[in-house]
């Protein structure tokens, strides 16, 4: 099977230098649980010093197509893709140190007339041709979906964590540099400044109450108006219990 | 400006009483000068009074609405109070649409959010169309004026879903589309931007008529721009709709049609989670003992029996008798829980605090007067080691009648 795996030039969360960014990683570690794919790295930008790390982590081949800053990378990957038909395309969620949309596999499955699922956290061949993806949902809940091959599949932060780094696996790994096309962005210029935390907006904390109010409030049923059951049987008790638990729809046995 | 008085400038007032004429300053004091202009005077009383907050049996004060004036901010209130009166707009002046994951019909608070930043779009003449993918009670006290169905397919089919989604914003003229940055909403937003060829602006995190900001580059940079059409919104960015309801009226009468699309999802099945190994601020259902709790194998077992997350107070972690990470609570993990179901909690405020976010709760307790009871929506004034083998005893007796 033919794996491309997109990386993109990350910034490190904490120090801010250039270095792979994690979910990608874990991308490289997904398509290692396929068997023994042909695997490659993808990346197009226009220095390939912070992907370079990913060869030690499980990458033998990293593909650069060399832009410049400008570019839109969408065009050239587009391109490349197009020619090399991989099966599988895995990306991540979301880039961390460019525009960190998480746009780019949707437009350019778009682009390649692909399908495109979402946040896989586990990836398992399933017979000729279809693969199936496991999704994170809310509250540890996974969805389980078979796809046709071609496909592209993003992976979410919660998949297994990356292959440790091995420094001779990161000097035997292969970079094939070729030139990347140019392709204006498009879209209107976006003011850019420092970024600043924003405060979450919390709706009950009421604006006008005193701070014994406010946990009240805090601490406070949103129903209200409760049952009150004084010293039942044990049995009655266990009845009650469970007849307000189906009720509510969280025992589903 | 009643708050603003003249300031007094003896100068001029000395001066308007001079005799003119005269080479040595001669002043009439008796004669009544009109009073000349001169600069504003702060009345501070008059502006603390405008700011206390009424209703509150502590002197408080409200800085913040200073701009708003007394007799308007009474009047307002009393008449929607008087009258909560269904607002109908008939002929919006434009659209904004939201598409609320809206899970088995019921809007999530992400999705009243959502609705809410909406309504700060919809300012000067718009109506907010709601895109759902079925009938929800609830939209119009949210505050959609109208609703649309799109598309019903059965199954997991988010390619037919953004393609009708895409064809409706395209199709109506909507001047922005609105999406949660869910697990979901988040994944259709971006593939109905790539149907309609049009960037969207991801993940943002403060809304206004005027401006949007949404962090990019690692979150180090803050972008900022006028909103465009597709904007999917963070959570807890923008407060949810408070005002009287909205008609939520039906665009058309039949939903839209499906777009045929080549579907490459063969299947799909929701896998639950394992309550045991879910982490406790992920969990839809705890079960949590406290220090009334001493048979702490029967209470294992009541929580695999329920299916349910186990946690703790924290009286019981510093005991050992449950390990840290299953604690509750203000210096524990706060929950975000659908049900919470106590077993011998007295209720600690720093206890509640965690539970904060849970809609239900059931309580065990041994003291009529805990606080847990009263925060409870079924409370059961009961010993819990009687009731926990009571419990396990019923389930397992439903699963072999059912077996
Ligand atoms: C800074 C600070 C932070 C804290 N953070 C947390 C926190 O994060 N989480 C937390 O939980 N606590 C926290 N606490 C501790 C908190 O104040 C309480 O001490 C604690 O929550 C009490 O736990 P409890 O309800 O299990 O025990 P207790 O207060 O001892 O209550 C036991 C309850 O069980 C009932 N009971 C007794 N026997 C039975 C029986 N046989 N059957 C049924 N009911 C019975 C009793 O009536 C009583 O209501 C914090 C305290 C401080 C000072
Ligand atoms: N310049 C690039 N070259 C290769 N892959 C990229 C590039 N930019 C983004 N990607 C991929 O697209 C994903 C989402 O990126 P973004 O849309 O920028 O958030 C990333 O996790 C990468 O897998």
């Amino acid at each position: 099977m033919k794996v491309t795996v997109l990386l993109s030039a990350g910034l490190h969360p904490v120090s801010g230098r250039p270095c792979p960014a994690a979910v990608e990683l874990q991308a490289i570690r997904l398509a290692h649980t396929l068997g023994t794919p042909e695997l490659t790295g993808l990346h197009a930008g226009p220095a390939a010093d912070a992907v370079r790390d990913a060869l030690g982590q499980g990458l033998p081949r990293l593909l650069w197509l060399e832009t410049a800053v400008e570019d839109d990378p969408l065009a050239g990957l587009v391109a490349a893709l197009a020619t090399d038909r991989p099966d599988l395309i895995l990306a991540g969620r979301q880039a961390q140190g460019a525009d960190d949309s998480g746009l780019l596999p949707y437009a350019l499955a778009k682009a390649l007339g692909l399908p495109i699922i979402a946040d896989a956290v586990a990836i398992e061949p399933a017979g000729e041709g279809a693969v199936h993806v496991v999704q994170a949902l809310p509250r540890g809940a996974r969805r389980r979906v078979t796809v046709r091959l071609p496909a592209v599949v993003t992976v979410h932060p919660a998949a297994p964590t990356a292959l440790p780094f091995a420094f001779a696996a990161a000097r035997r790994g292969t970079v094939e540099r070729r030139a990347g096309q140019a392709a204006l962005r498009s879209g209107a210029a976006i003011d850019e400044r420092p970024y600043r935390k924003r405060p979450k907006l919390i709706a009950k904390a009421a604006a006008g109450a005193s701070a014994a109010d406010r946990l009240k409030a805090a601490t406070e049923s949103a129903a209200g108006g409760g049952r009150l059951l004084v010293d039942p049987a044990p049995d009655e008790a266990a009845r009650e219990i469970i007849a307000h638990l189906r009720e509510l729809g969280v025992l589903r046995r | 400006m009643s708050t603003m008085r003249l300031r007094r400038d003896p100068r001029t007032e000395r001066a308007a009483h001079r005799i003119d004429g005269t080479a040595r300053p001669r002043f009439d004091l008796a004669a009544a000068a009109e009073t000349t202009g001169g600069r504003l005077r702060r009345n501070p009383r008059a502006e603390v009074e405008r700011m206390l907050v009424a209703g509150t049996s502590r002197r408080r004060l409200d800085r913040s609405q200073r701009s708003v004036s007394t007799p308007l901010h009474i009047a307002a209130p009393a008449e929607t109070a008087a009258a909560p009166r269904l607002i109908v707009i008939e002929e919006p002046a434009f659209l904004v649409a939201v598409v609320p994951d809206a899970p088995g019909g019921r809007l999530t608070p992400h999705d009243r959010q959502m609705i809410g930043a909406a309504r700060l779009l919809a300012e000067k003449g718009g109506a907010v169309l709601a895109l759902l993918a079925e009938p929800c009670e609830e939209i119009g006290p949210a505050g959609a004026d109208r609703v649309l169905l799109v598309e019903a397919s059965t199954g997991y089919d988010p390619e037919g879903r953004s393609a009708s989604i895409a064809m409706a914003v395209d199709g109506l003229g909507v001047r922005h589309a609105l999406f949660p940055e869910s697990v979901d909403g988040g994944d259709i937003a971006r593939r109905v931007a790539a149907d309609l060829g049009e960037a969207l602006f991801a993940g943002a995190e403060s809304i206004a008529a005027n401006a949007v900001t949404r962090a990019s580059r690692g979150r180090r940079v803050e972008q900022r721009r006028a909103p465009p059409r597709l904007i999917s919104l963070a959570a807890d960015a923008a407060l949810p709709y408070a005002g009287a309801p909205r008609e939520a009226r039906a665009l058309q009468d039949d939903p839209m049609p499906t777009v045929p699309t080549r579907r490459a999802i063969l299947a799909a099945e929701i896998i639950p989670a394992d309550p045991a190994r879910v982490p406790l601020g992920e969990a839809g259902f705890v079960v949590s003992a406290g220090n009334g709790v001493t048979d702490f194998d029967g209470f294992r077992a009541v929580a695999a029996a329920l299916g349910a997350t186990p946690g703790a107070s924290r009286v019981v972690c510093d005991a050992g008798l449950m390990p840290r990470a299953a604690q509750v609570g203000a210096s524990g993990t706060v929950l975000e829980a659908t049900c919470y179901f106590a077993l011998g909690i007295a209720g600690a405020p720093q206890h509640l605090q965690g539970i904060a976010r849970c809609e239900h709760v059931v309580a065990v307790n041994t003291d009529l007067h805990a606080a847990m009871i009263e925060r409870a929506g079924l409370a059961i004034v009961a010993d819990a080691q009687k009731v926990m083998p009571a419990l396990l005893a019923a389930l397992e007796c439903e699963t072999e009648t059912t077996a």
